[in-house]
């Protein structure tokens, strides 16, 4: 049996339905429950056996495909999801209209958007549209420091 | 019956709804239109909008993007041999021939005069059996109900996911255990938070389908170096041509449109068929039928070639919303989100959906006819502006897609540690994907997952924790039955696949 990425993949769902299967097991539930023929620990336990069967088969089943990482663009989804990741982080402070902003203006630019033009057409509109659209016609309300410092929403 | 299609007919023609369709298959055929985004993440990304909407806006707004992104599917597909959706993955095999032949015009009327016909005699399918299978459904136990999502959920695994069924069994199970997490319905125990308050109220359905697809998508465009080099002048309308289709054209469009129709709702209602087999099912059907001097046709720009899938597909998608409709199941990934958006309304699909809220059932029904028609009025004459879209490059429509997709997530919590679990979920959706893992299994089973336990609770209960009742029960019994053929089949297709 050759080791290829989706045994691995296989071998990682089955340590992890393992170790649910053990927290299932560790469920609190109400003593009154524990003898019960149904609480919140059997269903749990039903797929942790589910998943423990499929996986193992997938292990072991499996055949040799063609899997190759080397011709992705890695380093380009990482710094992608770091910007997600970040976006996340400050959105709260900074506020929703000038983290979007940045969000968008260093995304375009990583990927190679180097106009001015595109750059400011395809975020500060868009952003603005967007929350005027959730403001003035969803009623829904962003918390939004930046804006409320500027003295544009209340 | 008919007072609740007359309210339903009401419900849809009102101009709020009407205006509802519109958008939906504008902003459908925009979506779907572009690679990699199918209706799954078109529709995610217009659940955080729909919020603010009653039920039925919702869902009349969610089924005109369904269209739409086919409809868009179809005309990428037919342009540019680079299908956003797999179900219009068959009308390339024609379209894309006769668009290199001068003819991507008559190309796309004949996919939009066929995708009207399919959706159109599938509506009136619906409208007859739909209220049959609810009355039927009305005699479900709860036993019946948890077999039929098994065969659900062992269906998609079987059917949707391209010879990779141990993989969406893997993510069936996946899906299910995720469901588990936060607080159990009935005891209000806390399962698999890890202290985490968070995740005390479980996973977001709709952070689960944004990062699953829509983000992981966006992902996957960067990923593998997606670019389609497409310019905006290559739709033009001279480069286009004519969008008129002669009188034998249309002679030879209305029998395939007659069989396809039917075929293609027949696959749609089936769990875990749905757009993808009916098309390839119809393209497959008609050219075996073809006569000798007609089959050499196929693949090289033949009318019948286009008509075929474009008819199944729509017809299909139509199809699948019976199961939803009337059992509260549905048959694939794109009506599990829906399900999703549904439930998330308060709103219970299912056989007492078409008692008690027939504005909902009718219009959603009648809507999509409406839909078919703004698809046919508005979207071909706008073709060669909307099919612009595609000239969108990569580095600008990458970061629109994660944002849209993490604004969508934010705006239903407010909660920073949401954007960072979705920004997880998707890197691993990603690295799944490339492992060819599929994803509706997933959703299904997240989605499912709840409902199940639920009834596999209320069976257990009822029958003294024995399950005596997948035998007792005449309904259960059938569709166990039908879960074991479907597993011998697998094994059966893996054993032959070996051989060969």
């Amino acid at each position: 049996m050759s080791i290829n990425y989706t045994r691995i993949s296989a071998l990682i769902f089955l340590l992890i339905f393992l170790v649910y299967s053990y927290l299932a097991g560790e469920i609190r539930v109400f003593s009154f429950d524990e003898n019960a023929d149904f609480n919140a620990r059997t269903f749990p336990k039903f797929i942790s056996y589910l998943g423990i069967a499929v996986s193992f088969l997938t292990l072991v089943l499996s055949k040799n495909e063609d899997e190759s990482f080397g011709q992705y663009e890695w380093l380009k989804v990482f710094v992608l999801f770091v910007l997600v990741f970040t976006y996340g982080i400050i959105i709260k402070s900074v506020g929703f209209f000038l983290s979007t902003n940045l969000f968008l203006l260093i995304s375009y630019y990583y990927l190679g958007v180097r106009s001015y033009k595109t750059l400011l057409l395809c975020s500060f509109p868009v952003v603005a549209g967007l929350q005027f659209m959730l403001h003035e016609l969803l009623d829904v309300y962003i918390r939004d420091p930046f804006l409320h410092y500027l003295g544009v929403i209340s | 019956m008919i007072e609740g299609i007359l309210i339903g007919v009401d419900t849809a023609f009102s101009g709020y709804n009407i205006i509802m369709v519109m958008l939906g298959c504008f902003a459908g055929t925009i979506i779907g239109m572009l690679p990699g985004l199918g209706p799954m993440s078109a529709i995610a990304l217009m659940i955080p909008i729909t919020y603010g909407f009653d039920p039925a806006s919702a869902m009349i707004l969610m089924a005109g993007v369904y269209y739409g992104a086919i409809f868009g599917g179809s005309t990428s597909s037919i342009l540019i041999n680079a299908p956003g959706v797999a179900g219009t993955v068959s009308s390339s095999f024609d379209g894309y021939p006769m668009a290199k032949n001068g003819q991507a015009g008559k190309a796309l009327a004949i996919a939009a005069y066929a995708s009207f016909s399919g959706g159109t005699i599938a509506a009136l399918f619906l409208l007859v059996a739909a209220p049959q299978l609810a009355r039927v459904s009305l005699s479900f136990q709860s036993a019946d109900y948890f077999a039929l999502m098994c065969v659900g959920l062992l269906s998609i695994a079987a059917f949707a996911s391209k010879g990779q069924f141990l993989k969406a069994m893997v993510m069936t199970a996946l899906g299910l255990a995720l469901a588990t997490v936060g607080q159990d319905s009935l005891s209000d125990i806390t399962r698999f938070a890890f202290g985490n308050i968070n995740l005390m109220d479980g996973i977001s359905f709709v952070l689960l389908v944004m990062a699953t697809f829509a983000m992981s998508e966006a992902f996957m465009i960067i990923f593998k170096k997606m670019d389609i080099g497409f310019k905006a002048s290559d739709v033009s309308k001279e480069k286009l041509g004519s969008i008129k289709l002669s009188k034998d054209e249309v002679k030879e469009m209305i029998p395939v449109v007659g069989r396809t129709s039917i075929l293609g709702f027949l696959v749609g209602v089936l769990p875990g068929a749905g757009a993808t087999i009916a098309s390839f099912l119809a393209w497959g059907f008609e050219r075996s039928i073809a006569s000798a001097k007609e089959k050499l046709k196929f693949g090289k720009g033949s009318i019948k070639g286009l008509t075929a899938p474009e008819t199944a597909n729509n017809a299909a998608c139509t199809g699948s919303f019976v199961p939803l409709l009337t059992l509260g199941i549905p048959g694939s990934g794109t009506t599990a989100v829906m399900l999703g958006a549904l439930l998330s309304f308060g709103v219970q699909p299912g056989p007492r959906l078409y008692v008690e809220q027939p504005e909902l059932f009718w219009a959603v029904i009648v809507s999509m006819y409406i839909g078919n028609v703004v698809l046919l009025v508005l979207n071909l004459p706008l073709i060669p502006y909307i099919a612009r879209i595609l000239a969108i490059p990569k580095n600008i429509l990458v970061p629109l897609v994660l944002f849209f997709s993490v604004t969508g997530v934010y705006l239903i919590s407010f909660n920073a540690f949401d954007i960072y679990f979705m920004a997880i979920v998707a890197i691993l959706s990603l690295v799944l994907r490339i492992l060819k893992y599929p994803m509706p299994p997933l959703i299904l089973g997240f989605i499912l997952g709840g409902m199940l336990e639920k009834n596999l609770r209320r069976a257990l209960l009822i029958n003294d924790g024995s399950f005596s009742f997948m035998w007792e029960r005449p309904i259960s019994l059938a569709l166990f039955i039908i879960m074991i053929l479907i597993i011998l089949l697998q094994i059966y297709q893996g054993l032959k696949k070996e051989q060969n």
